[in-house]
């Protein structure tokens, strides 16, 4: 074994987090903050996927506008679904569990009416489809864009949820929902925004996957578990969640580098179970409890 | 006269109404196609039953069924597969096309079918033992234990997947010839295999009955109400939780040996997350504090995807969610809490003689 190939396996590792790390990135702030499993949120990515499909395909519009507009409608989807449903259950989280995969069923079917079950293609800039080399190794350039988008979401959220009047509160609400409302805080009202927020950050992390992958109704369910397992090994919080997705990702990389992706992906799996048997709350768990 | 739902009498009269009503199906039906169909459709109600004793009863989400059911299904595969190897053909077809030239040390014991039938229910019930025992020792539970399982069951799923010469990969294992039990062939597009999924899931439904009305079924369901309330008065919750959620892992393993011996196929299908989610859906529309109920809700469910199926072939999943959503949002505990309340009303009016009712009802009562 050379030390090249390492090397590329562990700069391969980096951008499998960050792919996984932005499929995970909205999740945590809905599970966070608001204690919502949303089992829709494989669909979300479909949905930020389709609408820039659709934005590109209809609208011509270019590509790298097609992802803020794909957090805005995602995110709007992600409202409408808060205000319709989710917000009757907060007290109920199994049943938020249930409800949200029968929203997954009905977001799948309908897209598969309206588009078809044939797969979609986005079309992303020249520039994307080259390949960077670094001397030793090489890495396709649009896996760097991802790590940018990724990085740039990442630090918006952090700043967002600790440098802002609203994050203070949505802070506070996490910590405990009674004494914040006792503060004059609309806790109704942050939840509905961070459902938003993390709907619309799915609606970003399918825009990029579009391009990596095909555009397909079922795309989502492949990503639904590995992002709740990034949740719940990171322990909810944001700092957990860029670490787990970090060190799984390297992980990943490198059993995939001594046997297969396949295999690789077996044993992270089994190595999140173990370590949540150990760690039940998680890398960083959460100041105050939710129960 | 409280509510005639509530009634133990009741109940037993309806499940015995019930099943009398599948037992004379083979009578009526002489499509072997249509029976056969049948009696998957006992697998299912199988399957609603254990996540029903184990969700309704227990408290415990589980949404990586299928491990239990998948690993049930590939030990009487491979039982099957086996038992058309011969002295000179030691060897399954699939693995020689995988280049592998001997037998894997796990497929020996198949070779008897004895040991391979019991192998089959007792790894998913050892699995489900130590996995439990694991997780609910850790104080894991609620939402977080059903990630686990559903973590799990990718596992399972990725590793059957990858391992192709040991497992068949994603085309499965597909026995040549039906399961041969002490000298006799049981086809499987026969009556007798409809009676011997049915003699499977009635036992499994009155050993999950007398489970619900045993002081072990009563201190579950405490568990499910308040587990921390439980544990103060000095019962061993994780033991229980154990001991319910290996039970319903073993009747989850009875299915998945049902099925194969049905379809004389397995493939990593049925340890999909969505197959597993699917069995939650039936539980959940049909009632998951009534076993009988959530069997019900199998029935429904399939029965309509098979049947409506053709006619809304590109909206069923459209209304199965919608439906489920409805359900979840208005109806917590499903169909089955419809009929509750129904004969709670007729249970407030005085000097309603209890036999009338009897009459009215249909058959989803339960606890």
């Amino acid at each position: 074994m050379d030390l090249g190939s390492l090397l590329n396996a562990l700069i391969l590792g980096l951008s499998i987090a960050s792919i996984w790390l932005i499929a995970a990135l909205g999740l945590t702030i809905i599970y966070g903050a608001a204690g919502v499993i949303n089992m829709a949120h494989g669909e979300f990515i479909m949905l930020g996927a389709y609408s820039s499909y659709m934005l590109q395909y209809y609208l011509g519009l270019p590509y790298l506008l097609c992802i803020p507009a794909s957090f805005v409608i995602v995110g709007a989807v992600g409202l409408a679904l808060e205000r319709g449903l989710i917000r009757y259950l907060y007290n109920r989280p199994l049943d938020t569990l249930l409800a949200t995969y029968g929203v997954s069923l009905v977001l799948m079917q309908g897209v598969r009416l309206i588009f078809g079950s044939d797969p979609k293609y986005l079309a992303a800039p020249e520039i994307f489809s080259s390949n960077i080399s670094l001397g030793f190794a090489s890495i396709s350039s649009f896996r760097v864009v991802i790590l940018l988008v990724t990085a740039l979401c990442v630090l918006g959220v952090w700043l967002l949820f600790y440098k802002t009047r609203f994050g203070v509160q949505v802070r506070a609400v996490m910590q405990n929902k009674e004494m914040a409302a006792s503060f004059g805080i609309n806790s109704s009202r942050v939840y509905m925004m961070t459902f938003a927020l993390g709907a619309g950050l799915a609606g970003v992390a399918g825009s990029l996957f579009g391009v990596l992958a095909i555009v397909l109704p079922t795309m989502g369910a492949s990503y639904v578990v590995q992002a709740f397992l990034m949740v719940v090994t990171g322990g909810g919080s944001l700092a957990g969640t860029v670490v787990a997705s970090g060190v799984t990702g390297e992980l990943q990389s490198i059993f995939a580098f001594f046997t297969n992706d396949t295999f690789a992906r077996f044993v992270i799996f089994v190595l999140i179970v173990v370590f949540l048997r150990f760690r039940p709350q998680g890398l960083f768990a959460q100041a105050g409890a939710r129960r | 006269m409280g509510n005639l739902y509530h009634n133990k009498t009741a109940q037993w009269l309806v499940y015995t109404a019930f099943f009398l009503g599948l037992a004379v199906i083979p009578s009526f039906v002489s499509d072997d196609f249509l029976l056969n169909q049948l009696a998957t459709y006992g697998v299912y109600g199988m399957l609603a039953l254990s996540i029903s004793l184990c969700w309704g009863f227990g408290g415990i989400l589980n949404l990586g069924q299928g491990i239990a059911f998948g690993l049930g299904a590939y030990g009487m595969a491979m039982t099957m597969q086996m038992q058309s190897q011969t002295e000179s053909n030691p060897i399954p077809p699939f693995m020689l096309n995988n280049s592998l030239d001997q037998l894997p040390w796990f497929w020996e014991p198949f070779s008897n079918t004895a040991a391979g039938l019991i192998l089959s229910i007792a790894v998913p019930t050892l699995f489900c033992a130590i996995f439990g025992g694991v997780m609910f020792r850790a104080r894991v539970s609620g939402p977080f234990f059903a990630i686990m399982t559903l973590a799990m069951l990718s596992a399972f799923y990725t590793i059957i997947l990858d391992r192709q010469p040991y497992t068949g990969g994603v085309n499965g294992i597909t026995p040549p010839s039906p399961l041969q039990l002490g000298g006799f062939e049981i086809d499987p597009y026969s009556s007798t295999a409809y009676w011997i999924v049915l003699a499977i899931l009635v036992t499994a439904t009155v050993v999950a009955k007398l489970i619900t009305q045993s002081s072990f079924g009563l201190v579950t369901q405490a568990i499910r109400d308040d587990a921390e309330r439980v544990r103060f008065l000095g019962y061993s919750v994780a033991g229980y939780e154990t001991a319910i959620y290996t039970i319903s892992g073993a009747i989850a393993a009875f299915a998945g040996c049902c099925l194969v011996m049905l379809v004389q196929y397995v493939s990593p299908a049925q340890l999909d997350v969505g197959f597993s989610l699917s069995m939650v859906i039936w539980a959940a529309i049909g009632g998951r504090l009534s076993l009988l109920g959530a069997m019900c809700g199998a029935f429904l469910i399939q029965g309509a995807q098979s049947y409506l199926g053709d006619a809304f072939l590109a909206t069923w999943l459209l209304i199965l969610g919608g439906f489920f959503i409805v359900v979840v949002r208005f109806l917590p505990n499903g169909l089955a809490s419809l009929l509750e309340s129904a004969l709670g009303l007729l249970a407030t009016k005085p000097k309603t003689p209890a036999a009338e009712t009897n009459g009215d009802a249909k058959p989803l009562p339960a606890e």
